[in-house]
């Protein structure tokens, strides 16, 4: 049996996957590290020297990290050294490189992150919550779109293919945990899942309706480009949660992905109707009991048209300047 | 293809070698209108339809064998007399022989100029530089054409030989004199080259001018062909009445002419014209201007007819010159109930084949909603008014560009959307839509549609401010509530 105060450093050595497997305590200095038998610490790894590096304390009393006969040299913190140099290891821990082998040398004088806390029990009732939320919120936009007196198997598609998909969405998600972190995490990725479908849903059924409401057409056309940063942001949580040591990359992954995608989106739009959305109009009509908007004479309308000729006389002007060469119009 | 475009009004009678796209452009107006679809024209062509009308035009009753002969001498004698003033007329791309478009033309002076259908020409008018003209005369004889000017609003074009020897000095055509109108149902005789197959004479009967047309159109009793475009239609004393240019193929023998009038005119303007050489856009657009400025000013000038609505007054166009179709949901639908009005003018004017333009349609559905309360009427109102097409980007117009306010006419909210597009080569025209919403009510609502093709800006705007002017509260607004 070991006792604590006996320790003097622990050295973590992490698995291909980044989870920490098998753990050394080292009693005394120096330790020796490498392929050979003779080491304190045997690595079995073939791009380690059979006797790598040592770690000690230098004359001053403070650990150094030795290299020795190695031509891969080792990292530490992400710095490289090569044989025969030594490095100065901070108090706190550090993680070493050598080879393929990934180490983590704990030592006294680390900090530790504070505790963790369970998710509490009403956070266990939250996803029921959220997941009856977006049922209701199906429902009713189906409901609407039926015609009174529907027969009840039109409901199915959502009372049943809701419940099924979202279950199909979480266990691909969960799949994918297992195959990085060992762990077929389907609650965890219910628990993202449910909040941002509802956050999508709910953009997609009230902001037309209040764009329109208060007659601006600005914010109707935000609604698409909103939901996609929403879905993207909701991608994002998963593939955090499947591997949260790389946060950033996944970060920049999805946030190149959305802009690739919507520039590569946007340009098709654009070639066609020569601007930014699809939609020529707001195709939103408010509720009489919800309109807020002032209304304007006819004549205020008709005055606007003036505005469209010279952008739109414009745009033929370029149209007839690409097209001059071969005057194709009349070949189709 | 090159005739779909042709499809949308009616068939234009320069053949351009297409027969698959032709039918299958006709079939596309009948489903499109839901009216025509079971007469749409078989494949059996135009052939054994033109024997059978003869044989149907037969006179009734106790016709005596002398009658007859004496018809189909008349026949005869129209054709012997205007058989070397009658001629085919071809674009040819100018790189090989093939030709691209057939049409028929007839001499109308000493000097052997000749008139056709522009539409027979129109692909030369608009790229000269890869197109040329040809005639070829009932005896064979072939030439080189120039194109010395056109009516694109009537469809008529005024040519010359290059070289006028081969064609001098074989008469022409005498126009019927304007003050000897013909009766109706008077025979005529319309001569050209049907589908390339070789001249023939069409007898059938004058009708009259086309009703509710625009642009003055004869009526002809008789059956057209591809290929006839721009022959003559002669009195029986072979004077011309009108130049063959269009046929409805979801009907039978449903033809139609340009009234003698309009080549007079052409000849008159074009006599002395230079030969055009360079892509004729800008005269198009002059002469689509000046129409499109007398379509507005004669549609502005006509108030709307009631649509009979208990609530609301919406614009339905007087039928002065176009026709108006409606149609209503069936009365066992359990959800939205609706009554549609759709208006459009048949005079389209032909542009390129794939361009038509200068007309107007008005068209509105009233909603009620009462079986399915408010909020789901709201939706399927909402899902309506998205349902519309605008237009993207294309090869003769821009995408389009839109305005859209809550208006107010005299107390009824609307919600109006305008939009513009601007044709890329027929510079200051555009395609004009506007769409209107009403706004009051919440299980009761009329939307309605206006749409003008190849107008001005000045002409979209006294046409939206008109079209809007026709939407209004039936009866005071408080009996109406």
């Amino acid at each position: 049996m070991v006792h604590a105060e006996e320790r003097l450093a622990l050295i973590e050595c992490f698995e291909r996957d980044g989870r920490a497997g098998r753990t050394v305590d080292v009693h005394a200095w120096p330790l020796t590290l490498g392929r050979a038998l003779s080491n304190r610490m045997v690595l079995d790894d073939a791009y380690v020297a059979p006797r790598h590096a040592s770690i000690g304390p230098d004359a001053q009393g403070r650990l150094v990290l030795t290299v020795l006969d190695t031509a891969n040299g080792v990292a530490v913190d992400g710095r490289r050294h090569g044989a025969g140099s030594t490095c100065l290891l901070p108090e706190a821990g550090a993680t070493l490189q050598l080879g393929q082998t990934r180490l983590r040398l704990r030592l006294p004088g680390e900090t530790l992150a504070a505790e963790k806390p369970l998710p509490a029990a009403a956070a266990v009732a939250t996803p029921w919550l959220l997941g009856l939320a977006l049922l209701a919120l199906a429902l009713a936009e189906l409901g609407l779109g039926l015609d009174p007196g529907a027969d009840l198997t039109a409901w199915l598609p959502v009372v049943v293919g809701l419940p099924v998909a979202v279950a199909g969405w979480c266990g691909l998600w969960a799949l994918l945990s297992k195959v990085f972190q060992h762990r077929f995490d389907f609650a965890g990725h219910l628990r993202i899942t449910l909040p941002w479908m509802l956050a999508v849903q709910l953009t997609d059924a009230m902001l037309p309706p209040l764009a329109a409401s208060l007659g601006w057409p600005w914010l109707w056309r935000l609604a698409a480009p909103l939901q996609v940063l929403l879905f993207a942001l909701w991608l994002r949580e998963h593939m955090v949660h499947v591997l949260p040591a790389y946060r950033r990359t996944v970060t920049a992954a999805v946030a190149a992905a959305t802009l690739a995608g919507s520039a590569i989106s946007l340009s098709f739009i654009h070639r066609a109707t020569d601007s930014y959305s699809r939609a020529p109009y707001m195709s939103t009509l408010p509720l009489p009991a919800t309109r807020l908007a002032g209304t304007v004479p006819p004549s205020v309308l008709v005055q606007d048209m003036a505005r469209l000729a010279d952008p739109l006389a414009a745009r033929a002007k370029k149209a007839r300047e690409e097209d001059e060469d071969d005057g194709a119009a009349d070949e189709e | 293809m090159h005739l779909t475009g042709v499809a949308a009004s009616l068939l234009r009678l320069g053949r351009r070698f297409l027969p698959q796209a032709w039918r299958a452009g006709w079939v596309t107006l009948a489903s499109a209108t839901g009216l025509w679809l079971v007469l749409s024209i078989n494949a059996a062509g135009a052939a054994t339809a033109e024997a059978a009308a003869a044989a149907a035009s037969a006179p009734p009753g106790p016709a005596s064998p002398a009658a007859e002969s004496a018809l189909s001498g008349t026949g005869q004698r129209i054709y012997e007399r205007t058989r070397p003033r009658l001629l085919q007329v071809r674009t040819l791309l100018k790189t090989q022989d093939s030709q691209s478009s057939v049409g028929s033309g007839f001499l109308v002076d000493e000097s052997g100029l000749l008139v056709t259908n522009y539409h027979v020409i129109s692909q030369f008018a608009l790229q000269p530089s890869r197109h040329r003209l040809v005639y070829a005369t009932v005896d064979g004889r072939q030439g080189a054409l120039e194109l010395l000017a056109f009516d694109v609003v009537h469809d008529l074009a005024l040519l010359r030989p290059a070289d006028p020897a081969p064609l001098a000095g074989r008469g022409a055509v005498p126009l019927r004199p304007a003050d000897e109108p013909l009766p109706r149902g008077a025979r005529i005789f319309s001569l050209g080259n049907p589908l390339d197959v070789g001249f023939a004479v069409a007898e059938g009967s004058y009708n009259g001018p086309v009703e509710r047309s625009f642009l003055e159109t004869l009526f002809f009793g008789g059956s057209l062909s591809g290929g006839m475009s721009g022959g003559p239609a002669l009195d029986d004393q072979g004077r011309l009445i009108g130049v063959n240019v269009a046929a409805r193929r979801d009907g039978e023998q449903v033809s139609f002419l340009v009234p003698a009038a309009r080549v007079r005119d052409l000849i008159e303007r074009g006599r002395g014209a230079m030969p055009v050489t360079e892509p004729a856009w800008a005269e198009v657009t002059r002469q689509l201007q000046a129409h499109q400025a007398t379509l507005t000013e004669r549609f502005v000038a006509l108030p709307w007819r009631s649509a009979g609505h208990p609530r609301y007054a919406i614009p339905v166009p007087q039928e002065a010159f176009m026709r108006c179709w409606g149609r209503g949901s069936p009365q066992a639908v359990r959800g939205l109930q609706f009554e549609r009005s759709d208006c459009a003018m048949d005079s389209r004017i032909f542009v390129s084949g794939s361009l038509l333009t200068g007309h107007l349609s008005v068209r509105h559905e009233a909603y009620d909603g009462s079986r399915l309360g408010a909020l789901r009427f709201a939706e399927r109102y909402s899902a309506s008014f998205r349902n519309e097409f605008m237009g993207v980007d294309d090869n003769h117009r821009t995408a389009p560009r839109c305005v859209e306010r809550s208006i107010d006419r005299d107390g009824l909210p609307l919600r109006a959307v305008v939009c513009l597009r601007a044709y890329k080569k027929l510079e200051g025209l555009h395609d004009l839509s506007v769409l209107v919403a009403t706004l009051d009510g919440s299980e009761i609502g009329v939307q309605g549609r206006f749409d003008a093709r190849g107008v001005s800006l000045a002409s979209a705007q006294r046409l939206t401010a008109h079209y809007l002017d026709g939407f209004a509260w039936s009866t005071p607004k408080n009996d109406s509530r």
